[in-house]
């Protein structure tokens, strides 16, 4: 099966939904079948499955194919095409002086249905458009933000003119936001980063106001907090946004993401109707959560670490293994937190940042 | 802190030649064969394997005797030199030696101790105070174990180990007129020379790794090897994983953290996908590894750890001093062999441009002396307090 065959295939499987019933047979035709392609293409992840053994005539299932630490996309361009044909690259959050992950598309057809198929199913099951009210910067501001990225294809296929964005280059306008929340007749979706609605937060706790947004308000948040000068656990954010923008607990959804993947997962509170911690997966990803220390799998329920497998991801890697704790339960995977190395790391941790490492 | 007082009444009442018997009987019963101590601490540490802690304690302590105790003592203890009262030390990692050293140094310079222990090994200080408690009381009443830090304030000196935010926070407690202490983030390398044979460095170079598991600040985190002849990094490679897989069944490597774990994965993926890096040996999560990184690089390769091997390639001297500048002020220790007479200035100048304050023989970099000035700094002497009296 050629590149363009199984794009083609993926296309057809994402335009089923996000929530159509998986397929494990042809997920594991087409998995195999793309890892062949991106290890005869890519130089990168082909001497890294050479590391550990593998390759396509060795792995049988798709449980088999090697996957790349999240981190490693500091280290190599992990793309199965000729790098001049790249059209966009998204990269990690980080300084300006840190080396920054990279993941490198030569096309957007199948990121752009992956993320408007997860982004319709769980954020807007129940409307066609809606107005966007989004905290983060435009994509024009941030052209390697993949979050910024897909606000703006969000904003353009499910919003209505009104959307707006209130972070830019310029930094963020609080006030602007804060007259046209008080001013909202209809619902909106408030979606950003999970910082960017710390700021709203304290903004609103400065002058003392709670808002009571109109029913039928979704709010969005994503991202962690590192670095940031302020923490809040996910409930603290939740209930602090309950409390301050008037919006009930199962209407307040967390995506989780990473840069590195072209799909993204979500909770399926607003489908449900009712709060829920879950992170469905969609039927052309897969999620296993594996023991660190053998790459298997852990038994059902037990804490693991999180590896992907993302058929959309199909001009880099489809398999990522992430550094985040997490279990499998019915119906999706619940993300536990971020594993740290550093305590771990001891004396040699300071070399590794001075040396510019990961 | 209510231990503090009883640590100085106890310190009032200390003999010294009492206390270097103590220590020193007390080091003989660690590093004796058949010891009980050693054997407790092997089955009650849990973060290596019992074979490493039985080699790499007594190997550590053999030099630790009545004789290098008094010698110490008599080079750092001057006439009129007065030792803090109660030293709070605050200890960090988990190796076990390293703790032993932490805790023994002050108490042979007079000083009692409070010794918070790492949260990496709670286990090791409090068999060293059970150990100098049995065999003598006087000078075991002399160590408390403990984690009040109120000790911080109320301490007449503070020695902390850790990394270098810990350091500084546990700096920041201390009042700015008690005598502080810190020994913040170290790392340590191996240089191969000219004249070195390739077999022995690679035996010497494996218990290197092998021994706390790279874990401690003296762990070799890379193995620059001197290109005597076009190969030699690649033979000392070879020759390093055959030494690496017969330690890994003789002293097996100890458990990893789930944390640890993913970064030993990421150490691999970054070497695997550095084009003209050769990983040994090709498997999912091996016990063990070697990357012999290619010549010329434009950055350093990131550091090894739990026994992950980075070889690289060197001309010579220069290559040497150069790579340990780059890791200025972090460096400590350069485990070497294999350089002629002529060249050992030259290293003992890469250490001390990279901040380092150790220069000793391959093999024998997890067992420094008790009286290494490490960071430079005299391990007793730097506690102590003067009184100049000047003629009437």
């Amino acid at each position: 099966m050629t590149r363009e065959q199984i794009e083609a295939r993926v296309l057809a499987r994402i335009a089923r939904g996000a929530e159509a019933a998986p397929d494990d047979v042809e997920f594991e035709a087409l998995a195999l079948a793309l890892f062949r392609c991106q290890y005869e293409g890519g130089d990168a992840y082909r001497r890294l499955c050479e590391a550990s053994g593998r390759s396509p005539d060795k792995v049988s299932t798709w449980r088999e194919i090697p996957a790349v630490p999240a981190g490693a996309f500091k280290e190599a361009r992990l793309v199965c095409f000729p790098i001049d044909r790249t059209l966009r690259v998204f990269r990690t959050s980080g300084t300006s002086t840190a080396r920054r992950g990279e993941l490198h598309l030569d096309t957007l057809e199948l990121y752009d249905a992956s993320l408007l198929a997860t982004f319709g199913a769980y954020i807007c099951p129940d409307v066609e458009r809606i107005r966007f009210l989004v905290l983060a910067p435009p994509a024009s501001d941030a052209p390697d933000s993949s979050l910024s990225y897909m606000y703006d294809v969000a904003a353009r296929r499910l919003g209505t003119p009104l959307s707006r964005f209130y972070l830019g280059s310029e930094g963020w306008d609080p006030e602007a936001l804060l007259v046209d929340l008080i001013d909202l007749e209809e619902p909106v979706a408030l979606v950003g980063t999970a910082f960017a609605f710390v700021h709203l937060l304290d903004f609103l706790a400065a002058r003392g106001l709670e808002l009571s947004l109109p029913e039928g308000t979704r709010v969005m948040e994503t991202g962690g907090f590192k670095g940031r000068s302020r923490e809040l656990s996910r409930e603290q954010l939740h209930g602090a946004i309950a409390q301050r923008l008037g919006v009930p607990g199962w209407r307040i959804i967390n995506q989780y993401g990473m840069c590195e993947l072209a799909s993204q997962f979500y909770e399926p509170s607003l489908r449900l109707r009712a709060p829920s911690r879950i992170k469905r997966v969609p039927p052309w990803v897969r999620t296993r959560v594996v023991d660190p220390a053998t790459g298997r799998e852990v038994a059902p329920g037990q804490v693991g670490i999180l590896v992907h497998y993302d058929l959309a991801n199909t001009g880099s890697v489809l398999a990522v293994q992430t550094s985040d704790a997490g279990r499998a339960v019915e119906g999706g995977f619940e993300v536990l937190g971020r594993l740290s190395g550093a305590e771990a790391r001891g004396c040699s941790l300071a070399a590794d940042l001075l040396l510019g490492g990961a | 802190v209510k231990e503090l007082d009883s640590l100085r009444e106890a310190a009032a009442h200390l003999d010294p030649e009492r206390a270097l018997d103590g220590l020193s009987r007390a080091l003989g019963a660690w590093r004796a064969d058949d010891s009980p101590w050693r054997a407790r601490l092997a089955r009650e540490h849990g973060g290596f394997s019992p074979q490493a802690i039985e080699l790499g304690v007594r190997r550590g302590l053999e030099g630790w005797t009545e004789g290098a105790l008094r010698a110490l003592r008599a080079r750092e203890l001057g006439a009129g030199a007065r030792a803090p009262r109660v030293t709070a030390v605050w200890l960090a990692g988990s190796v076990p030696t390293a703790s032993f050293a932490a805790l023994a140094l002050p108490l042979l310079g007079g000083s009692a101790v409070y010794a918070r222990p790492a949260s990496a090994d709670p286990v090791s200080a409090r068999l060293f105070a059970e150990s100098l408690g049995e065999i003598e009381a006087g000078l075991g009443a002399c160590l408390a174990i403990g984690d009040d830090a109120a000790a911080l304030a109320d301490a007449d000196a503070v020695v902390a180990s850790g990394g270098d935010a810990a350091v500084r926070a546990i700096r920041e407690r201390v009042p700015p007129a008690t005598r502080f202490v810190g020994y913040a983030h170290k790392l340590s390398l191996a240089a191969v020379g000219p004249e070195a044979d390739l077999r022995a460095a690679a035996r010497e170079a494996a218990l290197d790794l092998a021994l706390w598991d790279g874990r401690g600040c003296l762990s070799p985190a890379w193995l620059l090897v001197c290109r005597s002849r076009p190969d030699a990094a690649r033979e000392l490679a070879d020759r390093l994983a055959a030494e690496l897989e017969a330690l890994a069944a003789s002293l097996p490597r100890g458990p990893l953290s789930a944390a640890e774990h993913l970064e030993l994965r990421s150490l691999r993926a970054r070497a695997a996908l550095h084009p003209g890096v050769e990983l040994q040996p090709r498997a999912e999560a091996p016990p063990w590894s070697v990357a012999v990184w290619p010549e010329g690089l434009a950055e350093l390769p990131p550091p090894g750890a739990w026994r992950f091997a980075q070889v690289v390639p060197i001309d010579g001297l220069g290559d040497l001093e150069r790579f340990c500048r780059a890791l200025h002020p972090h460096l400590s220790c350069i485990g070497q062999r294999g350089w002629a007479a002529a060249q050992c200035a030259g290293v003992a100048a890469a250490a001390a441009a990279g901040g380092g304050s150790r220069v000793c023989p391959l093999g024998a970099m997890q067992l420094p002396p008790l009286a290494w000035r490490r960071d430079g700094q005299e391990p007793i002497r730097s506690l102590l307090r003067w009184v100049d009296v000047e003629p009437a």
